[in-house]
């Protein structure tokens, strides 16, 4: 074992397959609660919206969960905003959604000029080099940006979307090689902020689409955006993955961030060697609803199981208890 | 007779909705009753997408277009059944819980539960427990769906059936919950009556609570 290293050098010697002093614990997307929002005094939609505050709350993570990253990413929509698509922010309680959808009824797909302007862009921006200017490089500063599938959702609507991948497979190739481009340029962006690793999230999930339809639409463009990326880079995909698990290995990607709805020795089957894993450890059940001990019990499974990052499957319900999410680092240092 | 019902399933399975309107058309002036047309045709074929579905070999893209060919078979169908007074299979009142704005889950229960012959009232999203509970009172439905996709919205499920109770309406209505985070144990935690993984799986579970 390692002698004691500090949360940056753990989390991402981890994530590269290197040795550690104990496991990390991390989160690349958002941990953020109700209960966090109070000690941070900044609370949604403002935190979307204003970098001091994004900045404020995401701090939580490191300093009152004593996570090995921060993540001030907490909405799937900063990139939709930008793109033309009108927004509901939310409140404390109910995280942003688009109300409307550019590509609804146009064939004219094209991303509006000087998109990473946009206030919606500029606040993340802004967020990371606060993040950079306070935790120095002790910490994991983790960047997100939606990949083109998502985008897609957001620019057609999710049932046009879908309806076009079978009944205008052009159409949904072109939203998908537009939109491309959108996650390199902001994930450049982000790591010359202040971003150690980006998180692509793309919701082509389990049940939605055939893996076949991922392998041949997706993870072309997958491959290329993560190779354009550059830096450290983890693929997070909800749901049910297992039958496109393989492709996910495929893309070049360094760690997948993965749902309790995948059996841990299937994802390590399908990464090793290949890439890290993080996440399993379910939300609704254990984390929201269940005692510190189910928590640490869940997370002894995901160690036992060969996942190298303990961290919650996916952006955590705004009243999950404190205490089950300090558990994960309780049981990385081995006292619970 | 029985060729026409056949092909109207077999394009509704493949999404072919001006295909499927046009048999349906073609079924009535053959003389053949609505209600069998509705049977005999379209809910068969929304039963093959709804069970290729569960088994994997169908995803969401083809039960989409499917559910297309059901609509476009149903607005030749609506009018006619009013008029022939064919029973439907009961009232469904669906909506996503409050702050929670996605809907493709809650759609295609719609979809997949209209394909089945009930009436459904759809709320929309981000549905509040008094719109559930205003909803309840209004239309009186046997069933009661309710979706969320995200963990953070799921347990607005609770305090929706908590206000059912107060309101004097929980007795009423058979409540099934779903959507991707949802599970058989949260469903009970939360006082469902019953819990359904996909849509196709809810079809059977409405007919069950509604039979």
């Amino acid at each position: 074992m390692k002698p004691r290293m500090s949360p940056k050098r753990r989390f991402l010697a981890a994530m590269m397959g290197g040795p550690v002093d104990r496991i990390p614990v991390g989160n690349v997307v958002s941990v953020i609660t109700v209960e966090l929002m109070e000690a941070a005094q900044a609370w949604f939609p403002q935190a979307h919206l204003n970098a001091e505050e994004m900045a404020r709350l995401a701090v939580t993570g490191y300093e009152i969960l004593g996570y090995d990253t921060v993540m001030p990413i907490y909405s799937v929509t900063q990139e939709a905003a930008a793109l033309g698509c009108e927004m509901d922010w939310g409140n404390p309680h109910m995280m942003p959604g688009a109300r409307t959808h550019p590509f609804a009824e146009t064939d004219d797909l094209r991303i509006p000029e000087g998109w990473i302007e946009s206030p919606s862009i500029q606040i993340v921006l802004d967020a990371l080099c606060l993040l950079r200017k306070a935790l120095g490089d002790r910490v994991v500063i983790v960047g997100k940006v939606m990949g083109p599938w998502t985008l897609s959702y957001h620019m057609m609507g999710v049932e046009n979307f879908l309806i076009s991948t079978i009944r205008d497979t052009d159409k949904a190739q072109r939203s998908l090689d537009v939109l491309k481009s959108v996650p390199i340029a902001f994930a450049k962006a982000q790591m010359q902020a202040g971003a150690d690793i980006i998180c692509l999230a793309d919701h082509a999930t389990g049940g939605m689409v055939s893996p076949i339809m991922y392998r041949d639409m997706l993870l072309p463009l997958h491959q290329e955006i993560i190779s354009e990326i550059g830096c450290p880079t983890v693929l997070h995909c909800c749901g049910n993955t297992t039958d496109r698990l393989q492709y996910f290995a495929e893309t070049g990607v360094d760690g997948y961030h993965f749902e309790s709805q995948v059996e841990i020795p299937d994802a390590v089957a399908a990464a090793s060697g290949k890439m890290t894993l993080m996440g399993n450890i379910n939300n609704p059940q254990i984390l929201l609803a269940g005692t510190p001990e189910q928590v640490a019990e869940a997370c002894h499974r995901v160690v036992d199981g060969g996942v190298q990052i303990l961290a919650p499957e996916c952006a955590v319900p705004l009243t999950t208890p404190l205490t089950n999410l300090k558990t994960l680092v309780d049981v990385a240092k081995g006292v619970a | 007779m029985a060729d026409i019902l056949q092909a109207i399933a077999s394009n509704l399975y493949n999404g072919e909705d001006q295909e499927v309107s046009s048999l349906v058309q073609q079924a009535l002036d053959q003389g053949m009753a609505p209600g069998e047309i509705l049977s005999g045709g379209l809910i068969a074929g929304m039963d093959e997408v709804g069970k290729d579905f569960k088994a994997g070999e169908l995803f969401v893209p083809e039960v989409l277009i499917a559910a297309r060919a059901m609509h476009a078979g149903m607005a030749v169908l609506r009018p006619l059944l009013a008029e022939s007074d064919t029973p439907s299979a009961g009232k469904y009142v669906i909506g996503t819980v409050k702050g929670d704005l996605h809907d493709i889950g809650k759609n295609l229960v719609r979809m997949m539960v209209e394909g089945a012959g009930f009436e459904t009232i759809d709320l929309g999203t981000d549905v509040s427990a008094e719109g559930f509970v205003a909803a309840v009172r209004e239309h009186q439905p046997e069933l009661l769906g309710m979706s969320a996709l995200l963990t953070t919205t799921m347990v607005q499920m609770k305090t929706i059936i908590e206000a059912l109770e107060e309101a004097g309406l929980r007795d009423s209505v058979k409540i099934m919950v779903g959507g991707a985070p949802v599970t058989a144990a949260f469903a009970e935690e939360v006082g469902a009556d019953a819990y359904a993984p996909d849509a196709a799986t809810a079809v059977d579970v409405a007919r069950d609570l509604a039979g």
